[in-house]
């Protein structure tokens, strides 16, 4: 009962900042869903900055810092409400996948079988291993959850240079969002870490079902949520406490706001520039959740810059001239930038005053001699390609042959004419996926090491937002396969 | 809505099926390397953190640092763990400290030179002091 109070606030947080940029009405179970699934992610990235800037400014009463935060999200919500009513409402997608009823309900079953196994399987790990499956769990985040609610006014003892491995330099959106809860309770519940990696899991599996519901139909939306439930690495690291999948869903966030505001009807108009907002939000919660996610979100600014420099290759006329199209971009980037800048300062703020530099970029000399070795190049470039295939633990057939496969064999010919939000995320993912290369080229630790340790984890920060993508590429055929039965 | 190219409905339906079949013999490994229900739980991180460092918690100070001295055969991750549980106090694999923690796994009665012993928690956990810390 303890926790009740908090999760309240906290998902009411999320709710608050969600519809608040939210603009428009889908059908009711997927919209309802997306909203959900967002607000949980977002209710836990609110908890955290408030819970850091509260113990940064010497304050301890969270319930009323909590109170006052949640009020002030209220007041903005209905600020923006008669904006968002105007906005309009989503259309009803037409199904890209027009199976015959029996294959859906197939579909269905399918679907539903996959989240009791993930759900059963998550929920047993999460008690096999209260402290976390793994290095990482107790010795970076749930040790700086720990430092940051035992420690009270000197919390920033856990940010010692004297424990290296700790990685005191990585951001803190899941050790303050469990150091939030743990003040509720007044003890450090080892159940609090367990209940948000399966929160942040299964919002990551929700939002991408709703979203590709919403966007492409209800074939799309459950053999997307099949191919993410059927990655049994999704599922372990989601149940181990490691910031990874957290880190996923943000990412998946901020690529799904950016499409579905593409989407939206008129995506120029004020009350879709919530979308907008949200979006880059997300990219700044990423980027709060571990170092890889300040990658992202350099990644998706610069995405969205060059996208907003290239002509549109949309096939559909735009009524617009191109003044005001510039124009619309040059919001839309603007946007974006204003959205992302609270967490990037903090952020910033964080690097500079409180965390020890980091040890990637310790010796930069070196780092530029490993930066041209060819040898360095293609033993990175081996353990993609190995990494590729195995690093959702599949068994038999890997997740990423088999999109590649059904994308071959249903010979859906999928359409080159994609909005700016479905280019931008695709380039971000792949600018996210080169910096992660140069990453590993620089690398102060042995290179194999670094890459056997970690490289499937970095796979998986993509994976849910490429499921998305693959998906979205997915358009309704002409006519339909009821109409020829 | 850009319109494409309708595919031929049995191709559609096969594809489907085999998607769908090949997701399904993943979420057997999902499910098999699952723990089972009413097996004792398989974490030693609590036996090897907070249980162990329960008695030498109590007897060091709230806040600070103290040093670390240890020996085992996983002797950074039995580091991380006697951190994990007596934190918020900064470990120092160190032991330049007027406080020095002993962790010995595998030796129940361990000493080390230049350091005094204060209390000998049992299991290979001790405290010792160092008068020539600086």
């Amino acid at each position: 009962m303890a926790l009740a109070l908090p999760a309240l606030l906290c998902l009411a947080s999320g709710l608050a900042l969600v519809s608040a940029g939210w603009s428009w009405r889908g059908p009711f179970a997927s919209d309802l869903t997306l909203r959900a699934s967002l607000a949980v992610g977002y209710g836990l990235g609110i908890f955290s900055v408030v819970f850091f800037l509260a113990r940064a400014f010497g304050v301890s009463n969270f319930v009323v810092v909590d109170v006052a935060t949640l009020s002030l999200l209220l007041a903005v919500f209905f600020l923006l409400r008669n904006h968002a009513t105007r906005s309009g409402t989503f259309r009803k997608p037409a199904e890209a996948l027009d199976l015959p009823r029996w294959l859906q309900r197939v579909l269905a079953v399918a679907f539903i079988v996959s989240l009791c196994a993930a759900l059963y399987a998550a929920v047993m790990r999460t008690l096999g291993h209260p402290h976390g499956d793994g290095w990482d769990a107790f010795s970076i985040w749930n040790l700086h959850a720990r430092f940051l609610y035992r420690g009270g006014a000197h919390w920033r003892d856990g940010f010692s240079t004297l424990i290296p491995w700790s990685h005191p330099d990585y951001p803190l959106l899941l050790p303050g969002a469990i150091a939030h809860f743990w003040s509720y309770l007044g003890s450090d519940e080892p159940a609090v870490p367990g209940v948000i990696g399966l929160l942040f899991t299964f919002s990551t599996v929700g939002l991408l079902v709703s979203a590709l519901s919403v966007l492409r139909g209800r074939a799309s939306a459950m053999l997307g949520g099949l191919a993410l439930l059927t990655t049994p690495f999704f599922i372990e690291l989601g149940s181990s406490q490691y910031a990874d999948v957290p880190l996923s869903f943000f990412f998946l966030a901020t690529v799904t706001l950016l499409c579905l505001h593409d989407q939206s009807g008129d995506a120029t108009a004020s009350g879709q520039r919530g979308l907008l907002v949200l979006a880059g939000l997300g990219a700044g919660f990423a980027a709060w959740t571990k170092n890889e996610g300040l990658l992202f979100l350099c990644a998706i600014v610069a995405a969205r810059v060059r996208v907003f420099f290239r002509p549109e290759r949309s096939g559909e006329a735009d009524p617009r001239g191109p003044a005001q199209r510039l124009s619309d971009r040059a919001i839309s980037v603007a946007i974006l930038l204003v959205a992302v800048a609270p967490a990037f300062l903090l952020i910033v703020w964080f690097k500079h005053s409180i965390a020890p530099p980091g040890d990637l970029f310790s010796d930069p000399a070196t780092a530029f001699h490993k930066l041209i070795d060819p040898t360095r190049f293609l033993a990175i470039l081996k353990w993609y390609g190995k990494g590729f295939l195995r690093f959702g633990h599949w068994l038999l057939l890997p997740g990423t042959l088999l999109l590649p496969a059904l994308y071959f064999a249903t010979g859906v010919k999928p359409t080159r004419n994609f909005g700016p939000g479905f280019r931008s995320s695709r380039l971000a993912l792949v600018l996210t996926l080169c910096g992660y290369f140069a990453i590993y080229l620089i690398t102060p630790y042995d290179i194999y090491w670094h890459l056997r340790f970690s490289l499937t984890r970095l796979f998986l920060h993509l994976w849910p937002s490429t499921i998305f993508l693959f998906f979205l590429t997915f358009r309704r055929a002409i006519g339909s396969v009821a109409d020829s039965r | 809505m850009q319109q494409v190219s309708r595919p031929p409905l049995a191709r559609l339906t096969i594809a489907t099926l085999l998607f769908v079949l090949g997701c399904l013999l993943s979420i057997l490994r999902v499910v098999r390397d699952a723990p089972r229900p009413g097996y004792p739980s398989t974490d030693d991180v609590s036996k090897r953190s907070d249980q162990r460092f329960a008695a030498l918690k109590a007897a060091l100070p709230s806040r600070g640092i103290v040093g670390y001295v240890g020996d085992s055969s996983d002797p950074v991750a039995d580091y991380y763990l006697a951190q994990y549980a007596l934190a918020p106090l900064v470990i120092d694999r160190s032991s330049d400290h007027a406080l020095v923690i002993g962790n010995f796994p595998a030796s129940l009665h361990a000493s080390v030179e230049h350091l005094q012993l204060v209390t000998d928690f049992g299991n290979g956990v001790v405290l010792f002091a160092n008068k020539d810390a600086r």
